[in-house]
């Protein structure tokens, strides 16, 4: 037991500064991201939260130019977008598809030529890397407050829209009869999905943001017959990659003899999508085991 | 009228071939090789080597960005074409380089490259050979032999500034043996391992592990165990010195300069390319009195 304890706990991983704000920081951005990514899921938005994240690059390498918070960069460049693409497609769903393709091209030509701006006019190497793929454990502790500040805003914003969300994200048409003014509701939502984008991009990288977002929500969809429970599963799923994945990025320092530890947001990534992959086998094993079950539930939710 | 217009046009068109060939025969009579070398420090050298005979053109030099990460424009690409003398560094530091020359070729470019000239294995880790103190003096006389081949008529002249220059770095190889005999096994840490070789030299004891200074300069994901190693070196005063490089910086590094600023070890800021206002020996003297100073005096010299 204990030899198996020292196989997945290397030396020193409790005491290690930087492995303590990534997972604070870490956890943090999970819940974030895979709360907001159940309503993601639900809405059909999938593709906005992932414009959001690619987008958010333009963000963070504009940050790593100007020497900046790169959270701010995100949310920053995140509210920009989310104007844009709103204004742009508020003709029905495949006006929004594209409005949001062509902002996300022309947001990742805005990329190109900052990161082409951070090599040649500033020194900033390593920004390439970090702002497209993450660096949980060069997060400075300093960020710490705003990612704080960022997840209790959307805790409040998100309980305050629940009931609203939820009826218009299921059906969006009995949501106008009630009274609940839709148009409102998505316009805070789209609020909220930029911070947690911001969030999920600070700790995954702005490319493998989406990862976070609708990898949990998707999965947990799959496993939960009600949206609460839905979004219990999605964070615990959410936390659950992310630690163990700091855990095993961790370790990996010791695999090889010079010490080249392997990305974090590799291991975060990949644990979220072998959940993604049980989660399927599970649900369809259980359906054909209990074809009884009434299934109008989880076919409410996806 | 129209004939004659063709006939003056054709002897305008003559005139200004005939002008061309004068010019370049003028060029070639005057003697003055087109050199480039692919970072300042290297055209620095050969400019010394060269002195009127030589137009040199510096591609690295801009001290504020990183040379790691430099992509190659289409101005540079003909200056490196046109260029009778190429020197790069080799190991992986300037492929463009190579490129441009492989899609350019002219048999009569004579390149050397650092890496072979000193017949470095491309496995060698760290790629900034001019800290190195045997290297320039190597690259000195492989230039004054290159340029005497190109220009036989002042073989003399080459030659006697290589040895010219191979004494000009008396002062700094001095400095280096000074430091090691009164501090040598100076604890230090560094961020990137531009000047390893010179800190080596001077007998430091580069405590940074090799992983934190490679990641750092491929900018990749550092280990946690390594960000950890590096602030414990700073926060528990392991070492007396900081060496920071200002062209390979990201929040990481300057986290541990703030870090280093807080606790009160000195702080020595190196360069990946020669700094404006200096030539390689003063520029290579100046980073060894910066890092007896930081010794001596607990004095930082963020930047030259």
């Amino acid at each position: 037991m204990s030899a198996l304890f020292h196989a997945l706990f290397a030396r020193g991983l409790f005491s290690n500064p930087a492995v303590h704000t990534a997972a604070i920081v870490g956890a943090l951005a999970a819940i974030s991201a895979s709360v907001a990514g159940v309503f993601t899921v639900m809405r059909g938005q999938s593709f906005a939260g992932h414009a959001l994240g690619d987008l958010g690059a333009a963000g963070g390498s504009a940050a790593a130019l100007l020497g900046i918070s790169p959270l701010v960069g995100f949310v920053g460049i995140g509210a920009v977008a989310a104007v844009a693409m709103s204004t742009l497609g508020s003709h029905g769903r495949r006006d929004r598809d594209v409005a949001t393709g062509v902002v996300l091209g022309a947001g990742l030509g805005v990329t190109g030529l900052l990161l082409y701006l951070d090599t040649t006019h500033s020194s900033t190497t390593g920004a390439a890397v970090s702002v497209m793929f993450g660096s949980m454990f060069a997060v400075a502790p300093s960020t710490l407050p705003a990612v704080v500040a960022a997840t209790g805003f959307l805790a409040l914003c998100l309980g305050a829209l629940y009931r609203p969300l939820l009826l218009s994200s299921v059906m969006s048409e009995l949501a106008a009869v009630q009274g609940v003014r839709v148009a409102l509701v998505e316009a805070s939502f789209l609020g909220v999905l930029v911070v947690a984008v911001a969030l999920s991009a600070l700790t995954v990288g702005a490319v493998l943001a989406t990862a976070l977002l609708i990898g949990p929500a998707a999965t947990a969809i799959r496993l939960a017959r009600s949206p609460g429970t839905a979004i219990l599963v999605a964070a615990a799923i959410g936390v659950g990659s992310t630690w163990m994945a700091i855990i095993l990025a961790y370790d990996s320092y010791y695999w090889s003899a010079s010490h080249s530890g392997w990305p974090v947001s590799f291991f975060v990534v990949s644990l979220i999508f072998v959940a993604y992959l049980v989660a399927e086998l599970l649900s369809s094993v259980g359906s054909r085991l209990a074809t009884h079950r009434d299934p109008s539930v989880s076919r409410t939710l996806s | 009228m129209f004939a004659r217009a063709i006939a003056v046009l054709c002897a305008s068109a003559l005139g200004l071939l005939s002008c061309g060939t004068i010019a370049a025969d003028a060029f070639a009579k005057t003697g003055v090789v087109m050199a480039v070398g692919a970072e300042n420090e290297y055209a620095n050298v050969i400019s010394q080597i060269g002195g009127p005979y030589v137009s040199v053109a510096a591609i690295e030099s801009n001290p504020n960005t990183d040379p790691h990460t430099f992509e190659a424009s289409a101005s540079v690409a003909s200056e490196i074409a046109g260029a009778d003398l190429v020197v790069r560094n080799g190991l992986g530091y300037d492929p463009w380089a190579q490129k441009i020359m492989a899609a350019a070729p002219n048999p009569k470019r004579k390149v050397i490259d650092v890496q072979h000239l000193l017949g470095l294995p491309d496995s060698t880790p760290n790629p900034h050979l001019w800290y190195e103190p045997s290297t320039m003096p190597a690259v000195a006389k492989a230039v004054a032999t290159d340029l005497s081949d190109l220009e036989p008529a002042h073989r003399g002249y080459f030659e006697a500034r290589a040895r010219a220059f191979d004494k000009s770095l008396d002062p700094w190889l001095e400095a280096i043996a000074s430091f090691k005999a009164r501090y040598g096994g100076t604890p230090v840490a560094v961020t990137e391992p531009v000047g390893d070789d010179l800190l080596r030299a001077a007998g430091c004891d580069i405590r940074t592990p090799w992983s934190l200074q490679a990641a750092i300069m491929n900018g990749t994901d550092p280990s946690p165990q390594d960000v950890t190693t590096e602030e414990s070196l700073l926060k528990d005063h392991r070492v007396k010195v900081f060496v920071y490089n200002q062209q390979v910086t990201d929040p990481l590094t300057a986290s541990f300069e703030a870090l280093a600023k807080h606790t009160g070890i000195p702080i020595v800021g190196v360069y990946e390319t020669m700094p404006t206002g200096y030539d390689y020996q003063s520029w290579m003297l100046a980073e060894v009195r910066a890092l007896t100073k930081a010794v001596a005096e607990h004095a930082s010299t963020t930047r030259l």
